[in-house]
């Protein structure tokens, strides 16, 4: 026999220890990334304001920034009637669901393909990811010369191999899209590719194995168990990728300079524009604030929609 | 006894001030001075006259040469602090307006009036003068050219005008004649593309180059951007018909003249893929390059072939000092010994393009190109086309898009060019050119 202050299951439980309202190191996370949010805010914040405090003015580079008139929403109300902006939004909008459409799977299906130990992968995933390293700037060079109508590569082969007569490549409006649309997915594909691939090879194995003895196929076990498992982490590729659609320049700029016409101006390469070619730098500034609204609302919308962290947390 | 001791003192001062008026550069010796100028090959071949300029005053020189076209937004940011790096800038003659309605630039008269500074031979005057005109003047009733309220801000380097270029080998080879006329022009290109010839070479790719290459044949068909009245009027009949040449110029060139800018035109005419280059007298020392050119020896210069006028482009760089340079004076001596007569000499010696008339002549022996643009220059056009401040959002935005148009699509140019026109007058009205019309 025991009494009950013995007794294991009878024994009151000990008065639980107030918590301490701040425990110790609690600041600890704070002071690492404190840092980091310092170099943030000036980074990013300090940009973004400025772009909204220009917008309200006249500026012009070779004046002092004090001397510049201010113009209220002069340059807001200008944008919204100009025909220009909305033609390079439309260019950016195409050219945004094309690469990304194909870019994103392109890239999974690659993933999908090279996620099993086969001879030769990581060769494979070497070669893929190659024209991630090379800077825009010389992206947009290479390509440029490679689909010139005099010299390039593509109209000598495409003659050579298949009989086809020379096309001016960046000198027509639909050829012109098409080739942007290309380098684009020649470079980026990678970057989706890498990601899918790291997000494959982190799944449970247990999880596909057990798919399996369940008599899941090959296209059951993609659909219904791998793609939703890292479903947070196409999310933030699409993010990642809508992003550097809309801020993306170099190539453009190199490639065809927005031509012909503005078939590839991007709304990015036309804020460049009109801030140095045309030296409008407060009706550039408006423009930016334009990006910048469109970019944040998408994230947000793609964010609250798919709302990858939330799921990482139920995980 | 006063006098003997002063007398050292007064002999020294004289003996140094003599020194002193002996060398004009001997005040500045010592100084640096920083020069931005592009990274084109008149600029180049110049360096040497750089260094010969340092040995021989003492002033030392620092070059920022960039890319031509990324050379404004660094010259706009650095003339617009209290205080500047630059001692001398080279501009695109289409830039001077700007910055001189900035107040970013020193008239030179400030230092043409000190005789301590001015080389008594440097003989302004022999200067070609629409290069003067076009390169160094901003005032006058359009506000860049000459006239009373005019100014002179730059000195031109590395100017230049337009000629044709055409193959010989290739004119003989079909039996045509070299055109004299835009009518004859028009015919030669059909011929040669009926006999499979690529005819002419062109700028063309969006925005300025093919804005570039339709105002090559605006001036001589007759036509304007602007009547006086500041009204475009780049959907007259001369402007279309500028616009149709151009399109025939495509038509019959080579492969790519949409995607060409000023490089690949003169590379397709020196890879012999056309057979003839209407543009800058630059090709004639583009053309004698081995590492360039494939045609040497098989190349003929031209007038500017006519239309209802003469009228050939001016173009290039000019050189003038910025309003906050630090060493103006040595500057000013810098830009005197590039551009005098020697230093122009030097410049063809070393390869570069004269701006002296006197030069021209002296050369015409060695330079085939030379007799064509001397007879070439009384001719060419300082106002083929408006150097305003707004022209950059014109030739850029307005033209150089409808021109695209005109040169990628078959359809009718004149519905392109007055949706031109309309756009063109929109910018001006912004821009408060007709206030005082509606005042009236």
């Amino acid at each position: 026999m025991t009494d009950g202050t013995t007794d294991p299951l009878t024994r009151p439980l000990p008065a639980p220890t107030p918590r301490p309202r701040f425990e110790a190191g609690f600041l600890t996370p704070y002071a690492f990334i404190g840092p980091a949010l310092v170099v943030m805010a000036a980074g990013l914040l300090y940009p973004v304001v400025m772009a909204f405090y220009l917008s309200f003015y006249d500026w012009q580079i070779g004046l002092e920034l004090e001397d510049a008139p201010f113009v209220g929403l002069t340059n807001f109300g200008r944008m919204l009637v100009d025909h220009q902006v909305w033609e390079v939004l439309w260019v950016t909008i195409r050219f945004g669901f094309w690469t990304i459409t194909i870019e994103m799977t392109l890239g999974i299906a690659l993933a999908l393909l090279l996620e099993k130990p086969i001879r030769g992968a990581s060769v494979f995933r070497t070669i893929f990811i190659l024209p991630l390293m090379v800077s825009p700037v010389v992206v947009g060079l290479i390509w440029r010369y490679l689909f010139d109508a005099r010299v390039g590569w593509i109209n000598y082969y495409a003659g050579a191999w298949f009989g086809i007569e020379p096309q001016i490549w960046l000198g027509d409006p639909q050829l012109a899209f098409f080739a942007i649309v290309f380098v684009d997915i020649w470079q980026w594909t990678p970057f989706i590719f890498i990601i899918v691939l790291a997000g494959l090879q982190a799944l449970p194995s247990e999880v596909v194995e057990a798919s399996t003895i369940d008599g899941a196929t090959w296209w059951q076990q993609i659909l219904f168990v791998k793609l939703p498992m890292i479903r947070s982490i196409l999310v933030i590729a699409l993010l990642m990728r809508l992003i550097d659609v809309f801020r993306g320049l170099e190539v453009m700029l190199i490639m065809t300079g927005g031509g012909p016409g503005r078939s590839t101006e991007l709304l990015s390469l036309h804020i460049y524009n009109r801030a140095f070619e045309t030296q409008q730098l407060g009706y550039a500034s408006a423009i930016s604030v334009l990006l910048i609204l469109i970019v944040f609302g998408m994230s947000a919308a793609i964010l609250l929609l798919a709302n990858p962290m939330r799921e990482r947390s139920d995980v | 006894m006063c006098t003997t001791r002063t007398t050292p003192l007064a002999t020294t001062a004289i003996l140094a001030a003599t020194a002193a008026f002996a060398n004009p550069y001997a005040p500045y010796e010592g100084q640096t001075i920083v020069v931005s100028w592009p990274a084109l090959s008149h600029f180049q071949k110049a360096e040497t006259l750089v260094e010969e300029f340092m040995e021989e005053t003492g002033i030392d020189v620092e070059i920022d040469a960039l890319q031509y076209l990324s050379l404004r937004d660094r010259q706009l940011l650095e003339m617009s602090k209290r205080e500047g790096e630059y001692d001398v800038v080279s501009w695109v003659v289409m830039w001077k307006g700007e910055y001189a309605s900035k107040g970013l630039l020193t008239p030179l008269s400030q230092f043409f009036a000190r005789p301590q500074l001015v080389d008594p031979d440097y003989d302004i005057d022999d200067i070609a003068d629409a290069y003067l005109q076009n390169g160094g003047v901003v005032g006058g009733d359009k506000g860049y050219l000459p006239g009373v309220s005019g100014a002179l801000y730059g000195i031109p380097f590395g100017a230049e005008t337009s000629i044709l270029a055409y193959r010989t080998d290739i004119f003989e080879e079909q039996g045509v004649e070299v055109p004299q006329t835009y009518d004859a022009l028009r015919q030669v290109m059909q011929d040669l593309d009926a006999a499979g010839v690529p005819a002419m070479t062109s700028r063309g790719s969006t925005g300025h180059q093919v804005t570039a290459a339709w105002l090559m044949h605006l001036a001589p068909l007759g036509g304007k951007i602007f009547d006086d009245q500041w009204n475009p009027v780049i959907n007259s009949p001369e402007a279309v018909e500028a616009a149709e040449v151009l399109r025939e110029v495509v038509q019959t060139g080579p492969t790519g003249i949409p995607t060409f800018g000023f490089g690949e035109a003169a590379a397709a005419f020196l890879q012999g893929e056309a057979a003839m280059h209407l543009d800058t007298l630059k090709i004639a020392a583009m053309s004698r390059d081995p590492d360039l050119s494939q045609i040497d020896g098989n190349v003929g210069y031209a007038l500017h072939p006519e239309g209802s006028r003469c009228g050939a482009e001016t173009g290039g760089f000019a050189l003038g000092i910025p309003a906050n340079a630090p060493n103006p004076e040595a500057a000013f001596l810098f830009i005197q010994y590039m551009t005098d007569k020697a230093g122009d000499q030097r410049m063809v010696e070393l390869g570069g393009d004269p701006i002296r008339m006197s030069t021209l002549e002296a050369n015409t022996e060695g330079f085939d190109e030379y007799p064509v643009v001397l007879e070439q220059l009384p001719c060419a056009d300082p106002d083929w086309r408006p150097l305003i401040p707004e022209w950059n959002e014109l030739n850029i935005d307005v033209l150089g898009q409808a021109l695209t148009e005109v040169i990628t699509t078959d359809g009718p140019i004149q519905p392109i060019m007055d949706a031109a026109n309309e756009k063109a007058r929109a910018i001006m009205e912004r821009e408060g050119y007709y206030v005082w019309q509606s005042a009236d």
